[in-house]
């Protein structure tokens, strides 16, 4: 019998969501005048759904594993194996970002999400990076605060941006 | 003749110089951004979005709807350059696309998808025209309990019926419903699953889910599986122009595929997938050269790109008359709607007449602009195909982290954000459709509302939706569609 580690936790873990659901729900409030159902109604009906779904995946993942889905092996799909350095820079980048927007603004945090998401997908040109991403995220920055008037944090480049941004 | 008169005042709104510009604007970006590889319809209007923030409700949607038409024409030209279709409908095209652009007629595909593209879409606006006065008539008549089993029905359509896993599609839905409570109750002012924080009791934002998922999974799932395989761009040689017998082959193709196409489009069959490959199957039965297919035959791209675009306009339907997504593209079209306070629905076409027919009429104006940009701007085009994976990547997420950061100015969007990443990562890997979630974030709040209305006009009685006669067919045929297909499984099995 094939069984996929894989599948057998994500099939939990929609276990988990849905109990998790199904909890928070015993905290809401049931009164519903007219209608006779409350805010809690709904969200018990989703919160079962999410167990019955997950019972299924796991019921089906620990018989055989899931039907009709993508091979597990990469090269029978046509890619490559499991590019972890790619998938962590890009995630770094998308910390990073979270970290610095509101600190050092939207540029410094946009040119460094650049650049490790363009080092990810194998670029070894940093410096190139950096450049193209410095014109991108001023391009739009400059776009967005001063044609569309959406605030932007501008950050440490307030003193060289003046008054554009936040 | 009162849809005629309304139309007229709709050209007269979408023919001002302004309108016509914000739709050259959208059909325009809706392309560039459309012919990038791996960004399909549903993100290329969910990256642009925040770009409209500023309109007025009239030019946003005007906008929004040259979008919509430019990211299908994008995604077309994609496929035929290069050998990965972004997106399910585009296989067909892929498949005998791309073969033609190998055997260097990438001219002649480009223009018969294009205009196949152009008469499609126009007579299936025509379509829209007549169709909705009627519809909205239709639904005029609904009260909540049939809206509800209406919803229940897109619901099960979209997720249970169509794809690969019943089980698979109805979790992602489900997992989008349970995205769709997080938030204030609407009914009652009650917080629900916002645990505190401020950026979750505003609900979770259609944008910020589908740029996560799309966007930002695409991305992460690319970069680990895909980013050191090789891609080739076909060039584009000789003439553009379609000889003789092109034309003869492709017009019957575009004809019979915009019948295919606008019909399923109109009924919640989950987007464009069926139609395009029901026109590539008909178009080779009935080919003259059933040999040339496989091999780069026209009437395999006329069709499907026909069938695709009459699909879209018919999402429309649904969409501007009852207020019903039937794709994931046209749920982040009703994300839109709902930021300017606009409700689609019949009520709509008479409280803001001018704003419904000007939308209308701009989808012709859209064609008519998608035609005469296209074909000249195809250079460019080809050449945005050929930018680098890792700049192309590195600038989606640039913009896809100003979508959801410009929502609350708040990192805590950010987060929400790569969670949704990992979430869509995790479903590409895995084989979860996506597109069921997006619908359930969008329909399922309205699914509650429209439920709890029923129960409270029938003081808490829920037969109301099987007693009244228009919802219980409504529920009928959805309890049929799932099971007549579990029967037949069953009977094959017991017969094997």
């Amino acid at each position: 019998v094939r069984r996929s580690a894989a599948e057998i936790a994500l099939s939990l873990g929609v276990l988990a969501l849905g109990l998790g659901v199904a909890g928070v729900t015993a905290t809401l409030p049931s009164e519903g005048g007219y209608a006779g159902i409350g805010p809690n109604f709904i969200p018990a009906v989703v919160g079962a759904g999410i167990i019955l779904l997950g019972s299924w995946l796991a019921y089906e993942a620990f018989t055989g594993g899931w039907r009709n889905a993508a091979p597990d092996e990469p090269a029978a799909r046509g890619e490559h194996a499991f590019n972890a350095a790619g998938f962590a820079w890009i995630s770094a980048g998308l910390f990073a970002h979270m970290a610095l927007i509101g600190w050092a603004g939207f540029v410094i945090a946009g040119v460094v999400l650049f650049a490790c998401v363009a080092r990810g997908f194998g670029s070894a040109r940093p410096a190139r990076d950096v450049a193209i991403g410095l014109v991108l995220s001023l391009g739009v920055f400059l776009f967005f605060v001063k044609l569309l008037n959406v605030n932007l944090p501008a950050g440490w480049l307030k003193p060289l941006l003046g008054s554009a941004g936040i | 003749v009162e849809a005629f008169e309304a139309l007229i005042a709709g050209f007269g709104v979408a023919l001002k110089p302004i309108n016509l510009l914000w739709g050259f604007v959208g059909v325009t970006l809706g392309t560039f951004v459309g012919v990038l590889p791996g960004v399909g319809p549903a993100l290329t209007v969910a990256m642009l979005l925040p770009l409209t923030a500023k309109l007025d409700p009239t030019g946003a949607l005007i906008m929004f709807a040259g979008i919509y038409y430019g990211a299908m024409f994008g995604g077309s030209t994609t496929t035929i350059l290069l050998n990965t279709p972004g997106e399910s409908a585009s296989i067909a095209t892929a498949l005998e696309g791309n073969r033609m652009a190998k055997a260097g007629r990438a001219g002649p595909a480009l223009a018969t998808a294009a205009i196949g593209s152009f008469v499609a879409g126009t007579l299936a606006t025509i379509a829209l025209t007549l169709l909705a006065p009627l519809v909205v008539t239709l639904a005029l008549k609904f009260g909540p309990a049939e809206y509800f089993s209406l919803m229940v029905f897109a619901f099960i359509t979209v997720s249970a019926v169509l794809g690969t896993s019943t089980v698979r599609g109805l979790t992602s839905l489900f997992i989008g419903l349970f995205f769709g409570l997080v938030g204030i109750d609407s009914q009652t002012g009650q917080p629900r699953f916002a645990f505190g924080v401020a950026e979750l009791l505003d609900g979770v934002d259609v944008v910020v889910l589908a740029v996560g998922l799309f966007a930002v999974g695409e991305a992460l799932y690319v970069a680990a599986y895909q980013s050191r395989l090789t891609e080739t761009v076909e060039r584009l040689k000789g003439s553009i122009m379609m000889s003789l017998e092109d034309w003869k082959r492709s017009w019957p193709a575009w004809l019979r595929a915009t019948a295919i196409g606008f019909p399923f489009g109109t009924i919640p069959a989950g987007g464009a997938e069926i139609p395009t490959f029901l026109s590539y199957t008909v178009e080779k039965k009935l080919s003259k050269h059933p040999e040339e297919f496989g091999k780069g035959a026209i009437e395999g791209v006329a069709g499907p790109e026909a069938a695709n675009n009459a699909s879209a306009t018919g999402v429309l339907v649904p969409l501007l008359t009852l207020g019903i997504p039937t794709s994931a593209t046209a749920a982040i079209l009703l994300g839109a709607f709902q930021n300017y306070g606009i409700q689609p629905g019949p009520l709509l076409f008479q409280s803001q007449a001018d704003l419904v027919w000007g939308l209308i009429a701009s989808l012709y104006v859209g064609n008519i602009i998608l035609l005469v940009l296209n074909l000249p701007l195809i250079g460019i085009w080809v050449k945005v195909l050929t930018i680098p994976k890792d700049i192309l990547y590195a600038a989606i997420l640039v913009f896809a982290t100003l979508g959801a950061y410009s929502l609350h100015q708040s990192w805590v969007d950010l987060l929400t954000l790569y969670i949704f990443g990992l979430l869509g990562f995790a479903m590409r890997r895995w084989d979860i459709p996506v597109g069921p979630a997006v619908i359930g974030l969008i329909l399922g709040p309205l699914a509650e509302t429209q439920f709890r209305r029923a129960l409270s006009i029938s003081q808490g009685d829920a037969t109301v939706f099987l007693t009244q006669p228009i919802s219980a067919t409504f529920l009928a045929i959805t309890a049929a569609l799932v099971i007549v297909p579990w029967l037949v499984r069953r009977s094959r099995a017991r017969r094997a």
